[in-house]
């Protein structure tokens, strides 16, 4: 009942006209920058990070979460109507959607994966209605320990879902950690490695990090010449699928929804990696999986489903814990600071109209995509006969002003040129730079909550392991190193190791 | 012994993690007890000496490092130049004329027609200073130029 209550005071900020525009504004931008290929979520949202700074915290977090959700809707467009993933997520609705496309069948798919990212953008926020109060209730039992240990796990658990090896995941996670000591040393006041840089003092920030790595790197390793840009536009009265194609979507939309939103509650790149789990248990459990490749309705339906639950699925350790589980959720959580809201156990009691008005502009939000995105389809399809050598200097330019307005530093913008060169080699060596992010986030939370147990300890590390809570989440991360360490010792193919082939031979197709 | 991918990868995170233990000798370790300021980075530097050691010797299975494409190493050249020049002349110049030259010489480069190209960086640049000069209230660097 009292959640109830609290929801209505969320729909009553939610549906403000000045927070509905914001809200409206958010997922317009989150489909656009969903349908253009090499725009992603990341980068739409550290890009348009300073120009929430004149807004209140409420509409600034709806309009950038609109921007995520909204563009894992607009990634299944390009999938579907050009097999160019506007988006990671989507790589694994280019495969059937394409095919659906090749049969006519483009109108379908592309209602099929907006009803099915409705359904499962409505099925995670009500599951996080539910969940998120409780947790965040029961997470203010943690201390300092409780939280090392939480974060130990999150690395962890980053390490063990990832589909590469454990070693490249923890490599990258410790480099994020590292850069994320640089600048003045909270406990004692040392400068670390700023090289009399005065604004390296204040360490280095997620957002040029992020916008370097995902936006720049993207783009130095994308030449003009690679972009082919055939588009197949579908009619309006195309769009409804037949009553065959609607049975056949229904289950694997509920799966989709259930298993993207319990990934989308662990850290790393949920919604990436619960499309191609979706898409594998799909061609798993259907009758003819010989259709999968073909333009099997299953093969879109899952995938879609599970990306936007997951999306969602991801705000609750970050409202809840005040713990991001990936990049985009670090730099949502940035977004919150900057506007002096704290999110975490206390986000609920503390600012109750920017919790339940955020989560109440995810229920409105998830209509307002699906009425964009079937109806003015034709319209975002234009964006892309846009030529990319117009479109890709644009970018830049808007990640440069991006990066530039959030401190008014071009030592940030320098920062942003490294971190891209950094990610172009990246994904030369097959490295994802996702971990990295991760670790330069969690790296002062962690290094000060690790301090400050030895501190109440007086130096002795047995506080870890005599509280229960500390305790119990530190035997689960044993348990998950020690899981990952057997697969690595025998070299055994075990279902990670069979994921990452799966996504390189469907990426490949 | 063919070069792997996961060879120079893990070879370059070595030689990273001991660039910076190199930088890091005024920064105090503290005790494990208490740790001090220049613990956890030399912490962090050993775990990456593991996992780049650990991928030096499991490297085997890894892409051959002659295979990996560098097909797009102009264009990724191109860009980071321009870029970089542009960056550096942003505060001194401004945001219209920095972009306007920056945008062009990105679309030139490409191949596409001069004129075009220009009307289009110049038209972007105005436009998107204006969006966030006047609707946005947030103002971008003018520059020497006052603009």
């Amino acid at each position: 009942m009292e959640t109830l209550d609290s929801l209505m005071l969320g729909f009553s900020v939610a549906l403000r006209p000045d927070v509905l525009w914001y809200g409206f504004l958010g997922c317009l931008v989150g489909t656009l920058v969903g349908v253009l290929p090499g725009i992603g979520p990341l980068s739409g949202i550290s890009i348009l990070l300073p120009v929430t700074f004149g807004l209140d915290a409420t509409k600034a977090i709806v309009m950038l979460a609109g921007i995520y959700y909204g563009s894992q809707y607009g990634g299944s467009t390009t999938s579907i109507l050009m097999r160019i993933p506007g988006e990671a997520s989507s790589v694994m609705t280019c495969i059937d959607g394409y095919a659906m496309a090749r049969k006519g069948r483009a109108g379908a798919a592309l209602c099929i994966a907006a009803v099915g990212s409705w359904i499962a953008g409505t099925f995670g926020v009500v599951v996080l209605t539910a969940i998120a109060p409780p947790l965040a209730a029961f997470a203010l039992r943690f201390g300092p320990p409780e939280y090392t240990a939480l974060l130990v796990l999150g690395l962890i658990f980053l390490a063990y879902m990832s589909s590469t090896s454990l070693p490249r995941t923890l490599l990258m996670a410790a480099i994020g950690l590292l850069l994320g000591t640089i600048g003045i040393d909270n406990l004692t006041g040392h400068f670390r490695y700023s090289f009399d840089i005065a604004e390296l003092g204040d360490g280095i920030g997620i957002v040029p990090v992020a916008v370097g790595l995902f936006g720049l790197g993207e783009i130095l390793s994308t030449p003009s010449a690679t972009v082919v840009g055939e588009v197949m536009a579908p009619k309006l009265r195309e769009l409804l699928p037949n009553r065959e194609e609607w049975r056949q979507s229904a289950w694997p939309i509920a799966r989709g929804s259930v298993l993207g939103f319990l990934i989308g509650l662990t850290p790393g790149s949920a919604h990436i990696i619960s499309s191609f789990l979706s898409y594998a248990v799909e061609r798993k459990l259907s009758r003819h999986p010989e259709e999968f490749g073909k333009g099997a309705v299953a093969g879109v339906a899952g995938p879609e489903s599970a990306n936007n639950s997951a999306s969602t699925g991801a705000f609750v350790p970050m409202l809840a814990l005040g713990l991001p589980t990936g990049p985009v959720t670090a730099v949502l959580m940035a977004a919150l600071i900057v506007h002096g809201v704290q999110p975490g156990p206390q986000l609920v009691n503390e600012h109750p109209d920017v919790f339940w008005g955020f989560v109440a502009s995810m229920y409105v939000g998830n209509v307002l995509l699906l009425l964009l995105n079937l109806p003015l389809v034709g319209l975002f399809v234009n964006v892309l006969r846009i030529p990319y050598s117009y479109l890709y200097p644009l970018v830049i330019m808007f990640c440069v002003i991006g990066v530039y307005t959030v401190n008014n530093s071009i030592v940030d913008v320098w920062i942003m040129l490294i971190m891209g060169v950094l990610g172009y080699l990246l994904r030369k060596l097959g490295l994802d730079p996702a971990p990295l992010v991760l670790g330069l986030v969690i790296s002062p939370t962690f290094e000060l909550s690790l301090r400050q147990s030895l501190i109440m300890s007086n130096g002795y590390w047995t506080i870890f392991f005599t509280r229960p809570i500390a305790l119990s989440l530190f035997v689960i991360a044993a348990v998950l190193l020690l899981l990952s360490l057997l697969a690595l010792i025998r070299r055994r193919a075990d279902w990670r190791t069979k994921l990452a082939q799966a996504e390189t031979g469907e990426a490949a197709q | 012994m063919t070069l792997r991918a996961d060879h120079v990868a893990g070879g370059a995170a070595i030689a990273a993690a001991l660039a910076v233990l190199a930088v890091s000798g005024d920064l105090p370790f503290g005790t494990l007890a208490f740790p001090g300021a220049g613990m956890m980075p030399k912490l962090i530097c050993a775990l990456m000496i593991l996992f780049g050691a650990i991928l030096l010797v499991r490297g085997g299975a890894s892409t051959p490092f002659s295979d990996v494409g560098w097909s797009d190493l102009p264009h990724a050249i191109r860009v980071l130049a321009i870029t970089a020049a542009a960056v550096a002349l942003y505060t001194t110049l401004g945001f219209i004329v920095t972009m306007s030259l920056m945008l062009f010489a990105l679309i030139a480069l490409e191949g596409r027609n001069l004129v075009a190209a220009a009307l289009y960086s110049v038209g972007i640049s105005l436009l998107t200073y204006g969006l966030f000069t006047v609707v946005l209230k947030s103002p971008l660097e003018q520059g020497i130029l006052g603009f």
